[in-house]
């Protein structure tokens, strides 16, 4: 009798976050994304124009992935996955959040309520990871880099700067994340506003946590970064000439700058945000 | 006493295999599988909406430094532990990058 065994598709060998490697931590850092997209060379094309992202192409029998990097310095990871014909699926940006013990984290997850989504593995050159559903359903991964975390210093133009957790409720979620990553949380709520925490690690903001916004009863628990851009009207105009999309208005934030959020020809959303080198530059309005 | 030999407990090890890899490759409705062999390959459930951002809705952090008008010792009642009422909000790093090539 024979039979034929599923095949394993042979692991990518992504590069290392950091080269050389480094001796830094910072736990509670968002230190890496990646796309899934069903159009790779789309998505491609799409960064390219609009952040001067360049690409190498990685691909390991069926598998494709372009590592994304602005100057020389990796940005992004991109995956290519096709979605089967009649499906419907919503292309999205994986935070990967920085962790000393991925096994450790994972079952911490688990006890408060998570749903692992993809079971600690190790990646080669790349370190060990998970990818995890929070109680309210957001989906983050967690990774102990092998080469260490990228340092603490001010994202350049074109580069991740900052990340949001939207949450049907903020309160719980904040308490869920502090209790894996020891995060401190401070509390921005205006008076009228929305919930607005922000969480923070080795004394630096690293994330918001916000409320779902009330009008919208078809939204869902989610994360949402942030590239730093030098103008987000200019951006967010350049992605719908480029095939994207704009879901929310260029608009004033709280740190004064303009911010926007947009979603790529396939339908990732991600947000722009404006960030000055210096705090007395002002931003215009 | 049992021994394994013979062909049933090879039977019963194909099918165990078989089922471990079945369940490796099931997503639990997020669109997510292991076929790229790293850590993506996950789909956020579809028809959702992103938008929806009313007036005063914020989500940056602050700039310059430590935040004005709040910090630490939040209202009572949290799930979470607010940080301390001496505390101020931190800003994002603001430094610069000292060398240069991969980070």
């Amino acid at each position: 009798m024979s039979l034929a065994l599923p095949v394993l598709a042979a692991p990518l060998q992504v590069p290392a976050l950091l080269e050389p490697a480094s001796q830094e931590h910072h736990v509670g850092k968002v230190i890496f994304v990646e796309l899934v997209t069903p159009d790779l060379a789309a998505a491609k094309q799409f960064y390219a124009g609009m952040f001067g992202w360049t690409f190498r192409d990685i691909q390991a029998g069926s598998a494709e992935y372009a590592e994304a990097s602005l100057d020389g310095r990796p940005v992004a990871g991109l995956v290519h996955k096709e979605i089967p014909a009649g499906e419907h699926r919503q292309p999205a940006w994986l935070s990967f959040i920085a962790v000393r013990d991925v096994d450790a984290t994972t079952k911490s997850a688990v006890e408060k309520g998570a749903k692992v989504l993809r079971e600690p593995h190790s990646v080669p050159d790349r370190g060990r990871e998970a990818i995890l559903a929070d109680p309210q359903g957001a989906v983050f991964a967690v990774l102990a880099s092998s080469s260490g975390d990228p340092p603490d210093v001010l994202a350049a133009p074109g580069e991740w700067i900052w990340s949001s957790l939207i949450a049907g409720d903020p309160d719980t979620d904040a308490a869920f994340y502090q209790a894996l990553f020891d995060y401190e949380v401070f509390d921005l709520s205006s008076d009228a506003g929305a919930q607005h925490l922000l969480l923070a690690s080795g004394d630096y903001a690293r994330a918001s946590a916000n409320s779902l916004p009330a009008n919208r009863p078809n939204s869902h628990s989610h994360w949402l970064n942030y590239v730093r851009v030098d103008d987000t009207d200019k951006m967010a105009a350049k992605a719908v000439a480029l095939g994207g999309r704009v879901v929310v208005e260029p608009r004033i934030d709280r740190h004064g700058g303009k911010l926007a959020v947009v979603a790529d020809p396939q339908g990732a959303p991600f947000g722009l945000i404006e960030w000055p080198d210096t705090e007395s530059k002002e931003v215009s309005q | 006493m049992n021994t394994l030999s013979g062909p049933r407990p090879a039977i019963v090890c194909m099918i165990a295999l078989l089922a471990l890899l079945a369940s490796a490759c099931a997503g639990p409705g997020y669109g997510y599988d292991e076929g790229v062999g790293i850590g993506a390959g996950y789909y956020e459930p579809y028809g959702y909406d992103y938008g929806g951002w009313g007036p005063g809705y914020a989500v940056g952090p602050y700039r310059g430094g430590h935040g004005p008008d709040r910090g630490g010792g939040g209202r009572p009642g949290h799930a979470y532990r607010s940080a301390p009422a001496s505390r101020s909000a931190p800003s994002i790093p603001s430094g610069g990058r000292s060398g240069g090539g991969r980070r």
